[in-house]
């Protein structure tokens, strides 16, 4: 059996230490878990492994041979293959040439592409994963998120011929991926095991953790905490010694009552995407939109932010028509959290002043007034909880986190009457979900409408009063939250109403 | 370390390119007289670089900007052979301004061409126009009204150095720009647009109607430059402004390399501006061949897009 020792693992970056003399033993055929809340350091140290950051000690060993790796090449060549967060793919591509990507084309005659031949090594790769149903000829970019998951992890199988790849390395796979999406994952793993390298699996996720790894390794604050076969942990445990703290309800209850008053009321509502949604939604409510992912959720929600037409039915906002744009909707007391934080919540580049106070800037009138928007986002800045070196500092060097809560922060200034969540705590660690739940607890209490979307069925279950079960665009269910499971829920999504065609 | 090398050195190479002319040129070239050339003669650039900077900050440009100051210059020419009163002439070349400025933010943000494409396409429409209207020839003598051409010699006397109208025209054009990108929540919206289009749209941003009105001021401006022009040589011929494209998003590239996160700001175009004239005047009392001095211009703009795109993937680390 193969085994895989990194020891010692440092680095600091100017004087601070984002890691110190961590040592991460990985042995074959097994699921390691790294977990640790946003900067634990479990980026950075798999950085280090990937070559991609300089260490300042780092020693690797595999069965007892040491190994050197010092850039992404040496990372490569000792058979180390990394399936990101954030996928690299090229969407105008086709399938197949994504997966073979980054080594040469089969060739007929060394010279033209011997299409036939690529065609089948992808789809061999893909098979092998058990993920046969994906057309290899279309574009990479039309596949749903889970495919393209399958697909880069086969292209780290493909491109092992040169070097037999000894370590997978997984970052946060499952953040865009539904729950069946998951679940055939959670299968590839399996199959990715019998071939005997080491899988080593970052996420946030304690339930999945629990269910498909063997061994987990939890950092905080850049140090090494605990390592343990799971069978030998639990829950408590590794929460307890990723915070720091007690494990406590990860979700806070509700405290006061919906009020009476209707915020929102859509009556059989149709657009180009949506197809007969109707619900009311009172001040204060907690609204969860559920179902597979690209159901319509975010095309709901954006219905508010004045982006698609209502075709036929009627639609109101506090007893007027729907916003018809994102700036009218913002004027009216319409906060947004977009689902994709880096594309299109932040200017990564930009201060952390200037992103919290963006939809706001009419209220400073003509003239730029950066003492008042400083004072604003550091007052709002506080009420997220936000961790940031002062106001100025570019969004882009915090962590998923610290970003999301500025994203929150923007939306809370405007004293919001409808918050609207799409996967808010996405890529964000437990202790900065907390914050965040308790943020909208707080909105809710103060009479503001929420509405939720979220892959993660524990948390539509736990931060919602009813939840809107969608299927292909149409309102399936509307059900109350109280007394669920995440069984009960996802059941739901598989099952067809009769009653509400 | 490179961050910090590319900051300052743009400023430093300004310097030593100074200090190289004012080696070899000891009489003429660090004289108020000659500064005052320099100034004049880059106030055009100046103003085309200023509101080129608009739509940079927003990561558009505009092509166009030399064509329409060729045909500003036309424009206004016309209307004074025709009779019209200096004002009338003025203002329509301006408005010429606005709206070829506004064509083209149209194209880019209502049609959604890339603003290469888009302005590439007004760059020939206008340059066709101003040979069109003007049936290619220049148009000068006469027609040209003195109180209009008389504008560029005038100046006004502070202490015993004349600071010609056309150096205060730019200062002021600058000094608009500056306020308008640093000190207005106009400019900070195109800021936000410039480092992420589709989230400034989701927190409420006009953008459709942001880069519309950038687009138009950038139009503005160049026709603005054109009048400049046409009333410093007294003429106006339809190829007048064609240089100025190229130096002035030249000029906002090397400023670029001096702010902190790459992104374009007046003041640093400023320094872009006078690196470019100070270049341009030095060359040409040392006799160097004009194709040579484009050579260097080319050179240093590829030097300075090099440095500012190497430490950005230094950064992106």
């Amino acid at each position: 059996m193969q085994s895989l020792t990194f020891s010692n693992m440092s680095k600091a970056f100017g004087g601070v230490s984002a890691l110190a003399d961590v040592t991460l033993n990985l042995s074959g055929g097994r699921v390691h878990a790294l977990m640790g809340e946003n900067g634990a350091g479990k980026s950075t140290l798999i950085k280090l492994i990937a070559g991609v950051l300089k260490a300042d000690s780092m020693s690797v060993e595999k069965n007892g041979q040491p190994l050197s790796v010092n850039d992404a090449r040496d990372a490569h060549e000792a058979g180390f293959r990394f399936i990101h967060q954030e996928l690299n793919i090229i969407p105008q591509v086709s399938v197949a040439e994504n997966v073979l990507l980054g080594r040469d084309l089969p060739r007929k005659l060394g010279l033209a592409v011997d299409w036939k031949k690529v065609k089948t090594l992808a789809e061999d790769a893909l098979a092998f994963l058990g993920a046969t149903h994906i057309d290899v000829t279309v574009p990479a970019g039309d596949l749903p998120a889970g495919d393209k998951m399958m697909m880069k992890i086969a292209a780290a199988l493909v491109s092992g011929e040169q070097s037999k790849p000894v370590l997978y390395v997984l970052d946060e796979p499952t953040a865009a991926l539904t729950g069946e999406e998951s679940e055939k994952l959670f299968d590839v793993i399996e199959r990715l095991k019998t071939k005997g390298a080491s899988i080593l699996y970052v996420s946030h996720r304690i339930d999945e953790v629990l269910r498909i790894c063997d061994d987990v390794t939890v950092l905080r604050d850049g140090e090494f905490v605990a390592s343990n076969e799971i069978p030998k942990t639990s829950k408590a445990d590794i929460i307890q010694a990723m915070t720091g703290r007690n494990f406590k309800n990860a979700y806070p209850k509700r405290e006061t009552q919906v009020g009476e008053d209707i915020t929102v009321s859509l009556k059989n509502v149709s657009t180009s995407n949506l197809q007969d949604v109707c619900f009311d939604i009172r001040a204060g409510e907690i609204l969860g939109i559920s179902g597979l992912a690209e159901a319509g959720q975010s095309d709901l929600l954006k219905l508010f932010m004045g982006i698609g037409k209502i075709k036929t039915g009627s639609a109101s906002y506090m007893n007027e028509a729907l916003p018809g744009s994102p700036s009218e909707a913002w004027a009216r007391g319409i906060a947004y959290i977009p689902r994709e934080r880096r594309s299109e919540a932040l200017c990564l580049d930009m201060s952390v002043k200037s992103n919290i106070v963006l939809p706001h800037l009419s209220e400073y009138g003509f003239y730029a007034k950066p003492r008042l928007e400083s004072e604003d986002a550091l007052e709002f800045g506080d009420k997220v909880k936000l961790k940031s070196n002062g106001v100025l500092q570019p969004v882009g060097q915090l962590s998923g986190g610290n970003q999301q809560k500025i994203v929150f922060a923007r939306g809370l200034k405007g004293d919001p009457r409808l918050l609207l969540l799409d996967e808010p705590t996405r890529g964000v660690d437990i202790g900065a979900k907390y914050d965040i739940y308790l943020l909208v607890r707080e909105l809710s209490a103060k009479g503001c409408s929420v509405i939720l979307t979220s892959t993660d069925l524990p948390e539509v279950l736990g931060m919602c009063d009813r939840i809107l079960v969608m299927q292909h665009g149409r309102q399936a269910y509307l059900l109350e939250s109280a007394q669920m499971t995440s069984a009960d829920l996802l059941s739901y999504f598989f099952t067809d109403n009769e009653a509400a065609v | 370390m490179l961050q910090k090398l590319r900051q300052s050195g743009t400023l430093l190479g300004f310097f030593l390119i100074l200090l190289f002319f004012a080696l070899k040129l000891p009489d003429t070239f660090l004289t108020a007289r000659n500064l005052i050339n320099i100034s004049q003669q880059l106030s055009m650039l100046a103003v085309v670089a200023a509101t080129m900077t608009i739509v940079m900050v927003m990561n558009d440009f505009d092509l166009s900007v030399g064509s329409m100051a060729s045909l500003s210059g036309i424009v206004a020419a016309m209307l004074f052979t025709a009779g019209s009163p200096v004002w009338v002439g003025l203002s329509v070349a301006l408005l010429v301004g606005v709206f070829g400025g506004l064509f083209n933010g149209f194209l880019v943000s209502v049609v959604g061409i890339l603003p290469f494409v888009a302005t590439l396409g007004t760059l020939t429409v206008f340059s066709g126009l101003a040979f069109l209207l003007s049936d290619g020839k220049t148009i000068f003598g006469r027609d040209i009204p003195s109180s209009f051409s008389g504008f560029a010699r005038a100046g006004i006397e502070i202490g015993d150095v004349k600071v010609p109208m056309l150096t205060i025209t730019a200062g002021l054009v600058i000094f608009i720009c500056w306020a308008i990108l640093e000190h207005t929540n106009f400019g900070r919206r195109l800021y936000a647009i410039g480092g992420n289009k589709e989230a400034s749209y989701l927190a409420g941003i006009k953008v459709v109607r942001l880069r519309l009105i950038a687009f138009s001021l950038t139009g503005l401006g160049a026709a603005g430059a054109g009048l400049m022009y046409a009333a410093r040589v007294a003429s106006a011929n339809p190829t007048q402004g064609s240089g100025l494209m190229l130096d002035a998003i030249a000029a906002v590239f090397l400023g670029m390399t001096m702010s902190r996160r790459g992104e374009p700001k007046v003041v640093y175009t400023l320094v872009g501006v006078l690196i470019l004239g100070v270049l341009d005047n030095g060359m040409t009392q040392l006799r160097v061949d004009s194709y040579v001095r484009e050579i260097f211009v080319g050179l240093i703009v590829l030097a300075a897009v090099a440095v500012a795109s190497l430490s950005k993937r230094r950064n992106a680390k």
